[in-house]
Order: C-alpha cells, then structure tokens, then sequence
C-alpha cells in the first residue's frame, strides 16, 4: 500500500480529530478510517520486538474522530506472555486517552486469535472494522467474521457492566505501603525522593482507579519514571479468557513509548516505578513485575502498594 | 467411565463406544466432556472448562482448565492447552476431533495452529444449541500462524522435536530452599527431576524462539513430573514448561472431583538456553513462591553447540 507522508506524526501514537481530517484530505481519501491503512507503515517502524524482528502497525480510528497508534513489543529475557501486541498497544493507549471507542482498525497482519479475543472486551466488538494491509486485496471487514461464536464478555458479565474503554472507577480503599526493592539503592540520577516516589504513587493509583479487572475484580496500576524524572502509568486490562489480559506493567511501557519515551540508546531508561494492586489478590502482579523491572531494568527501584477495599469485592 | 483418567487406550475407547450405542468414536467425545469438566481446576472464576480429544492414534485424551490464585492470569492453563499437552507428552502424533464445554477462546483457537492441519480439527462445543462438529478453520479464518514465521519443513506441535541442548552447564539457584523431602533421598529426587526436565526441554516446541526448556516437579513421595515449553507463532498464548509440567502432575494424578487439594509439590528443575531471548527463570521461581512456597528449584542452563 501506498505510504503516507510522516512528517506532521513522526513518532506520534495520537492523531487529533482535526488533524486526522486535514490529513484525509491532503492524502485525497474520502473518509477518514481510508487513511488508516496509509499510515500503518509509520506505525511499524516505531515497533520494538527484538525478539522476532516482525515488526507489527496497527492504526485505529476512535469514535472521538482521533486516531491512535499501537506497535509490538518484545522484552528478551522474559517468557513470551510479556509481550505486547499491536491491538493490545493501541487499545490501551485510546484507553489511556480517554477514548469511548474504536471504530476502524488497520493493521500490518492479520490479528491473531489472541488479540482478535482481547478486542472482545471493547462494547460492540463484534462491528469494529478490521483491514489487513498485507491482504492480497484488503477491505475493512467486521471483527465478527474474524471470531465466529466468540467467547466474551456477555459469557460471564451482566450486560450493564463497565467494558473495555468505558469509564471505571474502582475503590482501592486503604493503601499500604510496602518496599520492594529491586536491584540497586534506588538512584533517579539525583531525581530520587519524596517527590517521585509520590508521583509514581498517585500515577499508579490512578492508573488501578480506572483498570478493567472485572472477571478477578483485582484493580492494577502501573507506574514508570525514567531518568529525566517523567512518570508514565498504565492500567490492568483484563480479558474474558484470561490469557489475554495486558498487565499493568505492559500497560505502563504502552504509555512510555506512546508519550515519547523510553528511546534512550535502546534500552527503556527506567528508573523507579511503582505496583498499587489489592491485597492478598487471586489476581497479584507483583512477582512478575519484580521479573519484569529485573530484565528491562536492572537496578530500578520498585514499590508496592496494597490496598484493602472497604467493601467485601 | 473411571473418575480421574485423563488418556484412555484405543481399545478401551472402542469399548466404551459400543457400549454407549455410538456409532463413531468421534460421536463418545461430548458424552465425556461433563466428567472432563468435574477434574478441572478453577479456583478464581470457578468456571471449569472440559475438553475431550480424539487422537489419530485413536486414544481419547482429557483436558481440563487450571487457574493459580496469586499470580497473574498468564499463568493459567485452558483446556484446549491442557488437551493437547497431554497428548504431546504421550507421543500422540495427532488430533483429529475435540469436543469441549464451552467455545474456544481467540487464545486457544490460535495455540491450536501449531498443529500440522489445524484448519481440519473438527470442534465440536457441548454448549451450542446446535452442538456439531466443525472445523476449526470456521471458528479462526483468515488465520495466523506457524507459517507466516516457519518454513515448511519445522517440526510443528506432536510431530517429533529433538532440541540440540549442547553441554548443560550446571547452574544451580536454590529457590525456596528448605529441601525436605521427608525421608526420600535429596540426591536422587534432584537427578531425576534434572533428567525429567532435560527430557522435557530435548522435546519441546520453541522454533520461533529457538529457546528450547523443560520443566519437572517431584511430589511428596517422589515421583515426578514433566512438561515441555510449547510455543505460539503469536507468542502469548505459548504454554511455558512450568504450565506444561503441572499438565503432567494433573494428568497423572487425575486430580478428585470438585476438590482443590493443595499441590504437594517439594522440589522443581527448570531447564533451558542459557542467555536465552526466552528465559523462564523468574517465572518458575513466582509460581514455586505462589503454589508450592518452600519448594526447592535448581536452574540448569544449557549451551547449544549449535547456534539456534
């Protein structure tokens, strides 16, 4: 497919509406979602999977008018199920923006049956449309021809519950803080104390406000800061079938990348982060993120903070 | 049917036909999902999953849904997944019909590409209103997998693997570290668990890594267990060899209806590439920490003679 032009969104994961609409006409597309599949080719050069080197774009058009990016990523030293997919990146950075819906979808290959479960959580999954570029002939196509019978979120939720990028607000109740700390004294390159373990802190418990964790009913967030001090956050999202869910550290590195970060000489630049996740969850992330931070930054500091919900969940 | 048997032989399952007054082997399958479905193991949702397959070999294999309190949900275990593990471990070479209680997810849908003509298994889902047997290819078109990445000639899951595991360099992490064994010789247990997971890794499907691993646990009387590493063309929905060995512990113990014993697991041995792009390590080491707290792990990380 013909590319577009990238000077106006080198390295850009969102497309204001307006934007969006100025570039649909310079390019001579009649709709917008008929942009999408242009600038799937950007999307795959900002991927990271060293792993595979198969580089994955995916561009989404919200029900906002915006367009959001999404890429694959890989992290080596780690089991596979850390990886990020290209949906997976682009749901949860409309997710982080706020954004009410996916419409469109266009992506370098064809979703894999992981991913085509994981947009199951998204209201109205079944109608997204989804172009593939590297189709002999690609054409927008519904979600649904792609996951007959799928099995979703109406299998185990009640219609009115909060799904995929609708609001959440989940009670955390009581935070109690407990130190983990992971490789080295914790150094943010003179950034380090009250401060940013505080930013890091209330990023994280955001990030658990507004997660998707309605199968366990065990809210996660995530938090990063990289040396220049700058604190990413990323919410748990849960799947239906539960494999497919992106954990709330995955989550974070979607926000890195997609705000800019995490491009230092390659490695990640993170420093310190932070874990808000319940107490004695069946669903705890703490183990892995310990895991996580040991291969994709040794010597960063982490924190845990449980919370105790005042309501029996 | 004998409560707690996960592989019934080929003779065994013609009998079983005849006597339910069925014609084909294939049609026995979803009368056997209900018992598949009391073995499963789903503490967090509570929702267990049975699935029954018939291998080409005409065996019939039980798979059932497992779920970790205290770990994230990667570390669970689908039916489908569990199925065909168990099959693998018993040098199945193929499947050629599943019957299971509910539909398969998107995960499992895309683990089972990693069988040689995956678009022909024919899936038959107990739940349907219209329960009949389809192909898979009608629930996963347009599909990805092994060869957008392989070529024609790999090994793909149940056809034989012989990973080249070079000199396994003995690097030895005490995990848990407390080494009861309650009488039974800590020697013994630990070479055996070595061999088991070396066994293991030598079989295991890892051609998109090229990280070769195995996974063994030794119970409370000492008899042990082993899982080999699957992989997934798209990654996530691969099975780690700590997943695959609890396959083996479930299917060989059969676990009791409706009830969640503890584990008993004392001791574990991972082994896999040493520096490996895949590394599974720390993995094993929260799940011991999560399922079996005190058990004690050796790491063995090994060096391919030849580069992967």
């Amino acid at each position: 497919m013909e590319e577009k032009p990238t000077r106006s969104t080198v390295g850009k994961f969102v497309i204001e509406a307006e934007e969006a609409q100025a570039m649909a006409k310079e390019s001579g597309v009649a709709a917008v979602r008929e942009l999408l599949p242009l600038l799937v080719p950007a999307a795959q050069r900002l991927a990271r999977p060293p792993i595979s080197n198969y580089r994955v774009g995916a561009v989404g058009l919200g029900a906002s008018g915006r367009i959001f990016l999404g890429v694959n990523l890989e992290f080596p030293g780690l089991p596979l199920h850390h990886s990020v997919h290209a949906e997976q990146f682009l749901m949860a950075n409309a997710n982080a923006h706020g954004e009410p819906g996916i419409r469109c979808v266009a992506v370098s290959s064809v979703p894999c049956g992981h991913c085509r479960q994981f947009l199951q959580e998204i209201r109205g999954a079944a109608e997204i449309q989804i172009l593939v570029t590297s189709d002999e002939d690609p054409a927008f196509r519904p979600l649904a021809s792609l996951l007959p019978n799928p099995f979703g979120p109406p299998d185990l939720l009640h219609k009115d519950a909060p799904l995929l990028l609708e609001p959440h607000d989940n009670e955390l109740g009581a935070l109690e803080a407990t130190g983990v700390a992971v490789g080295g004294g914790g150094s943010c390159n003179g950034i380090r104390g009250g401060g940013l373990e505080r930013r890091l802190r209330e990023a994280a418990e955001g990030a658990a406000r507004s997660s998707h964790a309605p199968y366990s009913g065990c809210a996660a967030g995530f938090a990063v800061a990289d040396g220049g001090g700058r604190v990413y956050s990323g919410s748990y999202v849960e799947s239906a079938a539960y494999n497919p869910s992106l954990g709330p550290a995955q989550a974070a590195m979607v926000a890195c990348l997609a705000a800019g970060g995490g491009r230092e000489g390659g490695g990640w630049g993170i420093v310190a982060a932070a874990l808000v996740e319940k107490e004695t969850a069946a669903v705890s992330h703490e183990g892995t993120a310990r895991i996580f931070l040991e291969a994709v930054a040794p010597g960063a500091h982490l924190k845990v903070y449980r919370f105790r919900p005042s309501a029996a969940v | 049917m004998e409560s707690g048997k996960f592989v019934i032989a080929a003779q065994e399952a013609e009998a079983m036909a005849k006597t339910a007054g069925v014609a084909a082997l294939k049609e026995l399958l979803p009368l056997l999902v209900p018992t598949a479905q009391r073995l499963a193991r789903p503490p967090i949702s509570n929702y267990p999953v049975g699935a029954v397959g018939l291998g080409t070999s005409g065996r019939i294999f039980l798979g059932v849904n497992l779920e970790f309190p205290g770990l994230p949900l990667n570390h669970s275990v689908h039916a489908e997944q569990f199925l065909v593990a168990n099959a693998a471990a018993q040098g199945e070479a193929g499947i050629s019909c599943i019957a299971v209680s509910s539909f398969p997810c998107g995960h499992c849908r895309q683990f089972l590409q990693e069988i040689r003509g995956a678009g022909e298994i024919q899936i038959l889902v107990t739940s349907d209103e219209d329960a009949a047997f389809r192909p898979l290819s009608s629930l996963l078109p347009h599909r990805f997998g092994p060869f957008d990445l392989l070529h024609k000639g790999i090994p793909l899951l149940l056809e034989p693997h012989d990973n080249d595991l070079g000199s396994v360099e003995s690097a030895v992490i005490a995990g848990g570290g407390q080494e009861v064994y309650e009488g039974i010789e800590k020697e013994g247990i630990q070479q055996r668990l070595r061999a088991a997971a070396g066994a293991a890794a030598k079989a295991s499907h890892a051609p998109y890594s090229g990280c070769a691993a195995g996974f063994a646990v030794a119970d409370g009387e000492g008899r042990v267990y082993a899982g080999s590493y699957m992989e997934s063309a798209a990654y996530n929905p691969s099975l780690g060899p700590v997943q695959a060995a609890m396959v083996g512990y479930v299917a060989a113990c059969g676990g009791v209806g409706g009830e969640y014993r503890g584990w008993g697991i004392f001791a574990a041995a991972l082994v896999e590439k040493e520096a490996a792009a895949v590394s599974h390590d720390g993995t094993a080491r929260i799940f011991l920490e999560a399922v079996a707290p005190g058990a004690h792990l050796n790491v063995y990380r090994f060096r391919s003679s030849a580069t992967v």
